[in-house]
């Protein structure tokens, strides 16, 4: 009985004390075309976070030309400038460095592009990546031309496994540095690995799928080279592979879920649960895709819940590039909301221009539930 | 009473409509007849296949369209081959670019691809397609490695003067001579074989200096303005036409729209064309209709099209009700279209099938034999 206790007890203390990839988003969240999606993590989650720690997005939908980026929710920069636009495979790793600690216990991240879809978003302790240092230099540094190069021998990745990161640990970073990392044919290791940004002390490439390995592998296991570092504007000092040792934590009660997505129907323009904060900072562009056809006589209706204790409930509707007012105005316009349906009503400056642009919602103190398209003349 | 009231009314407007005295005039007024116009060749001298293909344009030029595609980068017929395999026809017309003539092997022997093999063009003209040419010229950059068209101040960015013309000593000029020398070579190895041309050279001169405030000329051949562009373009047609005897070139210039300070001139242009990477239906017919009115003279196409991030483009058929006929259309190449996919980031297979089906498309089979 004794003995039982004592192996329970110890079986509790492992399974405590067993490293876990923590889930802090559901999705799925879709990140469509043209940069118009987006989600912020919850500043929350960041709280206990510390450097070293790193962020895993798993993705799918993954079209061939998508881009994923990481951004400071209040500016819409990458947070730094590795992660303002990455080629988008599965999954996308962040390493959380003391530099975005801030950033992210202020104001959390956004996480944009496009042609992507979220599944999950998790946060993996830093103990939890081991890193072996397969190469200590000398150093090397990048001229502007990408002429030179560090070369790696076989040896150095013998044990490299499909989900691993090549880390590149650098200094010396200028504006614009950009890491290459090639085959012994010269050849780049994958799309990702092409010209990667380089910013801060280091850069990641994690090998997402076996492409990366196979170009590795052709530099066999010996003292041929295996991998060459090059590009622009850095100094590489030392090479690391990272590996993740934890299990994924099936504990969903703390993770912040991606709002329900709805699927568009005829005549619909949006469709969804968009807030306008009050201070004006929200907008939803709508593009011409599905105004072609329009005339005079339709109208487009706005249909929202205004937000309650809101200072204000206002609209305001405005040109694509200019951000000017829709119609023939200069001045933009405030239009003050009540509850019931905005309409929309075409004149041919605002027709022309939406069929030719399509237009941006701005509000302050609603929640937009839909806009439809309503052709009057089919009545 | 409203009854009684629309029944007045028309009685009314019959009666005027009735009237003997009134004008007649045709109940719809006529549709634009682009036949009444005659467009020509602004070289005397062009030779006779070169001919045959500007009729072709001709003839069908507000009744049809051909369909075109672009090389993947410079010097093949992949994308075309990816409209076979979706549609079992080849497009009208393939456009090729001499952006990498700096690693042509027959000037570079680290060089990957070799303009002078001409038989990628010579096999597509055979088959029975129609030629075009553009060029992105990349010179060199500020950091004297590598190349490109984009000017600016940054190391991989370019200094490199398009208004050099009147220093005839200056590095710029002689390289923009050898530069245009060099795809002379090119061009009349294709005349030699009796390759037509449709010749899109320095296009989107003006960016989107025109359209923006602000804006400003993406390709170093605009960034010193419209009149060092006109007289560049200028001198690229003497040095082709008339030092290298080229006879074979369509000359295509590209409008940014409201950018006629940048048009180089009737006696030096054949054909209009229009880039949009947000082909809607509604925007084209607007621009098409615009350049129409600009040029009436001229022939306009739709050079370059696709779309940009934010939408799909239109399909063909609808474009086609809209009002737009364009001379040709050419969707963009997808650099990282993967191979045997039906999606691509233009025009996938979908997009093809409906300009297939629109009965206003022409495609390659559908050409009369300019080449034999």
């Amino acid at each position: 009985m004794k003995y039982s206790l004592l192996i329970a007890l110890l079986l509790v203390g492992s399974l405590c004390s067993m490293a876990t990839e923590r889930t802090v988003l559901v999705g799925p969240k879709t990140i469509g075309r043209g940069w118009q999606d987006n989600i912020v993590l919850e500043t929350r989650h960041f709280a206990a976070a510390k450097a070293g720690d790193v962020l895993t997005v798993y993705v799918d939908r993954v079209r061939p030309s998508a881009q994923m980026a990481m951004q400071r929710p209040s500016t819409w920069s990458g947070i730094t400038a590795a992660y303002s636009a990455m080629p988008v495979t599965n999954p996308m790793r962040m390493t959380i460095t003391d530099e975005m600690l801030p950033v992210l216990r202020e104001e959390g991240l956004r996480l944009g592009g496009h042609d992507y879809r979220i599944c999950s978003v998790s946060l993996t302790d830093a103990e939890d990546y081991r890193e072996t240092i397969v190469w200590k230099g000398p150093s090397v540094t990048m001229a502007d031309n990408w002429s030179v190069s560090a070369e790696l021998m076989g040896s150095c990745f013998r044990d490299l496994q499909e989900g691993d990161g090549i880390v590149l640990h650098v200094s010396h970073v200028r504006d614009g540095a950009k890491a290459k990392l090639s085959d012994i044919t010269w050849n780049p290791i994958c799309r990702a690995a092409d010209g990667m940004d380089v910013a801060g002390e280091g850069v990641t490439l994690y090998l997402t799928d076996i492409e990366p390995l196979i170009h590795i592998g052709l530099g066999g296991t010996g003292t041929n080279t295996a991998l060459r570092i090059g590009g622009t504007g850095y100094r590489l000092n030392k090479v690391g592979i990272v590996r993740c040792t934890a299990e994924p934590d099936m504990d969903l009660s703390t993770a912040q879920r991606a709002p329900k997505e709805y699927r568009l129907r005829p005549g619909e323009l949006y469709r969804g649960e968009k807030t306008f904060a009050s201070d004006w900072s929200d907008n939803l562009r709508i593009t011409a895709q599905h105004l072609q056809d329009m005339t005079i006589n339709d109208v487009i209706i706005f249909r929202y819940d205004l937000v309650p204790e809101a200072p204000k409930n206002e609209i305001s509707i405005r040109r694509t590039e200019t951000w000017g007012d829709i119609g023939a105005g200069s001045e933009p316009q405030f239009l003050p909301l009540d509850g019931t349906d905005y309409v929309m009503t075409m004149d041919s400056v605002t027709l022309d221009h939406i069929k030719t642009r399509g237009f941006i919602v701005t509000a302050a103190g609603i929640t937009l539930r839909r806009i439809l398209l309503v052709s009057t003349s089919s009545n | 009473m409203k009854m009684n009231l629309l029944s007045v009314m028309l009685v009314a407007m019959l009666a005027v409509g009735c009237s003997p005295e009134q004008p007649t005039e045709p109940v719809n007024p006529p549709t634009e007849d682009t036949t009444k116009v005659e467009y020509a060749l602004v070289n005397p001298n062009a030779t006779a296949e070169t001919r045959r293909v500007f009729s072709i344009l001709v003839d069908n030029y507000g009744r049809k369209t051909l369909s075109g595609t672009m090389a993947r980068v410079d010097w093949n017929t992949d994308e075309a081959e990816y409209v076979y395999r979706w549609t079992g026809q080849y497009p009208a017309l393939n456009c090729f670019d001499f952006i990498n003539i700096a690693a042509s092997r027959d000037v570079n022997p680290n060089g990957w691809l070799d303009y002078s093999d001409i038989s990628p063009v010579e096999n597509w003209w055979k088959a029975g397609g129609l030629v075009s040419c553009m060029w992105h010229w990349q010179v060199r950059a500020n950091n004297g490695t590598n190349l490109t068209c984009t000017p600016g101040t940054e190391p991989t960015e370019t200094s490199f003067n398009a208004d050099c013309l009147d220093d005839t000593q200056s590095a710029d000029y002689k390289q923009l001579v050898k530069d245009i020398d060099q795809v002379a070579g090119y061009l009349k190895q294709l005349q030699q074989a009796g390759i037509p041309v449709i010749w899109r050279p320095l296009h989107e001169g003006a960016g989107n200096s025109t359209q923006y405030q602000g804006g400003g000329a993406w390709f170093w051949w605009g960034a010193k303005g419209s009149l060092a562009y006109v007289r560049l373009w200028r001198f690229m047609y003497d040095r082709l036409v008339k030092h290298h005897g080229l006879n074979n070139l369509i000359w295509v210039w590209n409008s940014q729209l409201g950018d006629e300070a940048w048009y180089p001139g009737d006696d030096v242009v054949d054909i209009v064309g229009r880039d949009n990477y947000y082909a809607l239906s509604y925007p084209l017919a607007k621009e098409y209709k615009q350049l129409a009115a600009s040029w009436p003279n001229k022939i306009i196409t739709l050079a370059e099209c696709g779309n940009g991030d934010e939408v799909e483009m239109s399909p063909y058929t609808k474009i086609w009700q809209q009002g737009s006929r364009w001379s040709w259309f050419m969707p963009w190449y997808d650099h990282s279209y993967q191979k045997g996919s039906d999606d691509h980031m233009y025009a996938g297979k979908q997009w093809w099938l409906d300009a297939q089906q629109s009965g206003v498309v022409l495609f390659r089979e559908d050409l009369p034999s300019a080449n034999r």
